[in-house]
């Protein structure tokens, strides 16, 4: 899943970043007798650094920016997949879905809002995975697509805090195999 | 101007205010040590109520919530002030009164907000999420709401009014914002040498931003007042959650930038290296100032009505915002450091955390602001996780070397001590935090599912490390303070 990728990588790179520091930190008791070198040395490591920086910020955002999660991409990619409308109306604290039994394979549009304040519309997995979600907003409705890959009994938990019974909050939606 | 002239003026200006500014400072820096303990303390509670060790009612999970989050962007944001104003004041003239006064307001405001969330059951989050201050299910009042939103009025007019009369000293000196924040030398119009010192481009970049953001963030909350005794005055949610999270966002970046002068001011003094200020630092910080007012809408991401081309600039401001952070203060903090025969002690030893503790945050932030990830990512522990990084980390750790340094108790063992319990017990506590969000633990849950609480479990033990290495440096400050008062010196 892409958590764990995202995690593994995150946790590599800021361990990396780490092990500079210590490094540095400990290498730092030697004095330099001419330091003036070194910090031109350092200054060139540093135009390279930008450089791979920017190629890496350049090949990221080219990589993920193409998988927008929102409707209106889909609908300018010209997407035209089957869709099943589901209503997911958010209140102090319940979620009212409908429909909420659906089969591997379809493409659910969940059409969320919500009839009072903030909510968030987060969608588990039967392993208690985040697979989607999108805000619950009085006065919008928020469009999000998730085509169910694995049968189950999948989780809406409420992911903006919305008062005192926010971690009450939430729905079952079960996912048939075909 | 000559040097002279200023120093003149300066003095001038001090002269003016009862209370003597090495008092003003040090008033300071006892409020901060105290209140950033008991927020601490708040945290913990909630972390070893969601470990399931003790138990906590979630009414007053959700309340502790909401103290805790106000408390600290309020206590980092004077805290952070206390940094920048002592310094920048050796370079322009400011106002004695005027940061005292940021001060009375700033205790008055959080007398409100305590009393909102204590007595009056107050819980609607700190960032008061319109139209939820509103809405309580019967569990807090108008007038708790009411409370509330008015101590941070309060806070705000304290902030507003420190930050003009530190604008009002930048241009006495400078003319202009733009040559104080290094425009000039930034694109080669003038020459590296003749630029301002980093305190200056540091506070002016604060200035602008901080301005611009207790405004915007005042405007919210006056509608969302109004809201409160008059339900049928409604307003837009997104947009009022647009203003929110521009306010929130700048602000609590602003910490930051306030705070890490400590590190160009006090880390020079260890290394015997001045900190380099060349073309690259003066960009970095004009760009800094650009992207701390524009990547905001990264807090957006899963709102889907928000036009897509705000969500994607929100997402490559993010990845660009991480630059200058990475480039240029770590890298400066790391060049100056290297080979440098420093004598570490606590003093130093925060400083250098403090860099790299928000360095290495930016990457989990980064990849939070990455829209394909914000959408399994998105208020879960993740959150929590990277904002803790640099902000306890790197923030509250550059805070500290502040104090360890005014109050000179950086060279005793049981400073070192205190060190390496911070340290090492913030990165339990944030990897805690980090590896909850990527299996998708929800942040904000007063109640917790059985097989999350092995984070929450070594999130507490390492926020409990953390609060002891805390009292440890305000203890020590505390115990100083007399001899500290009566040396007079500037540290």
């Amino acid at each position: 899943m892409i958590q764990e990728l995202v995690w593994a990588t995150s946790l590599t790179l800021m361990s990396m970043l780490a092990l500079v520091f210590i490094w540095v930190a400990f290498r730092a008791r030697v004095e330099l007798a001419d330091y003036g070198p070194a910090i031109a040395s350092a200054y060139r490591k540093r135009t390279w650094l930008f450089g791979i920086a920017m190629a890496v910020l350049i090949w990221a955002n080219y990589e993920t920016l193409p998988h927008l999660p929102y409707v209106s991409s889909f609908v300018a990619q010209g997407s035209g997949a089957q869709v099943q409308p589901v209503e997911a109306i958010a209140e102090q604290w319940s979620w009212t879905i409908n429909p909420s039994n659906l089969q591997v394979g379809q493409t659910a549009e969940f059409h969320v809002t919500s009839t009072d304040v903030n909510h968030g519309f987060a969608l588990y997995d039967p392993e208690m995975r985040i697979v989607a979600q999108t805000q619950a907003m009085p006065g919008y409705i928020n469009k999000l697509r998730y085509t169910f890959t694995t049968p189950g009994t999948y989780r809406v938990l409420c992911l903006e805090y919305c008062g005192v019974a926010h971690h009450e909050m939430a729905a079952d939606i079960t996912v048939a195999a075909r | 101007m000559t040097i002279q002239a200023d120093e003149v003026t300066i003095r001038a200006n001090e002269g003016r205010s009862l209370v003597s500014p090495r008092a003003a400072v040090l008033a300071y820096l006892v409020v901060c040590g105290l209140v950033l303990l008991l927020m601490m303390l708040l945290g913990l509670t909630m972390r070893l109520a969601q470990a399931q060790w003790i138990t906590v009612p979630p009414n007053f999970f959700y309340v502790v919530m909401t103290m805790h989050g106000a408390g600290m962007v309020g206590i980092t944001g004077l805290a952070g002030a206390a940094v920048m104003w002592h310094f920048v004041r050796r370079y322009v003239p400011v106002s004695t009164a005027v940061f005292v006064a940021n001060l009375v307001f700033f205790i008055i405001g959080a007398a409100f907000i305590l009393g909102a969330g204590f007595i009056g059951g107050f819980a609607g989050g700190w960032t008061f999420l319109f139209p939820l201050p509103a809405h309580s299910g019967e569990l807090w009042s108008a007038n708790a709401a009411a409370s509330y939103m008015i101590g941070l009025l309060i806070i705000g007019t304290g902030f507003l009014l420190l930050h003009l009369d530190v604008a009002r000293g930048i241009l006495a000196v400078y003319g202009g914002l733009a040559s104080a924040l290094g425009v000039e030398q930034a694109f080669g119009l003038a020459p590296e040498k003749y630029g301002p010192p980093p305190a200056v481009t540091a506070s002016t970049m604060v200035s602008i931003v901080n301005i611009l953001g207790i405004i915007l963030g005042a405007g919210v909350l006056v509608v969302s007042l109004v809201n409160l005794y008059v339900p049928s005055f409604t307003f837009n949610a997104l947009l009022a959650k647009n203003l929110i999270y521009f306010f929130g966002h700048v602000f609590i970046n602003a910490t930051i930038y306030m705070a890490v002068i400590a590190v160009y001011e006090i880390l020079p003094v260890f290394t015997h290296r001045a900190w380099k200020t060349n073309r690259a630092f003066y960009f970095a910080w004009v760009l800094s100032t650009l992207m701390v007012l524009t990547v905001y809408p990264h807090h957006l991401l899963m709102d889907f009505a928000m036009p897509t081309w705000a969500l994607v600039a929100g997402q490559i401001i993010s990845w660009m915002s991480g630059l200058p952070v990475l480039l240029v203060t770590a890298f400066g903090a790391l060049t100056n450091v290297y080979r440098s025969g420093i004598k570490w002690n606590a003093t130093a030893g925060l400083a250098f955390l403090g860099v790299a503790g928000w360095a290495i945050g930016v990457i989990p932030a980064i990849a939070d602001g990455t829209i394909e990830i914000n959408t399994v990512m998105h208020n879960t522990q993740w959150v929590p996780g990277h904002f803790h990084t640099y902000l306890l980390l790197g923030m509250v750790a550059m805070f500290l070397c502040f104090v360890t340094y005014i109050g000179t108790t950086g060279s005793s063992m049981l400073a070192s001590v205190a060190f390496w319990l911070y340290g090492v017990g913030g990165s339990v506590f944030v990897l805690a935090f980090l590896s909850g969000g990527a299996v998708s633990v929800p942040r904000r849950y007063a109640v917790h599912l059985p097989e999350w609480l092995p984070y929450d479990r070594a999130g507490s033990i390492g926020a409990a490390l953390v609060i002891v290495g805390t009292l440890i440096f305000v203890l020590g400050f505390l115990a100083r303070l007399p001899s500290v008062s009566a040396s007079g010196s500037d540290a």
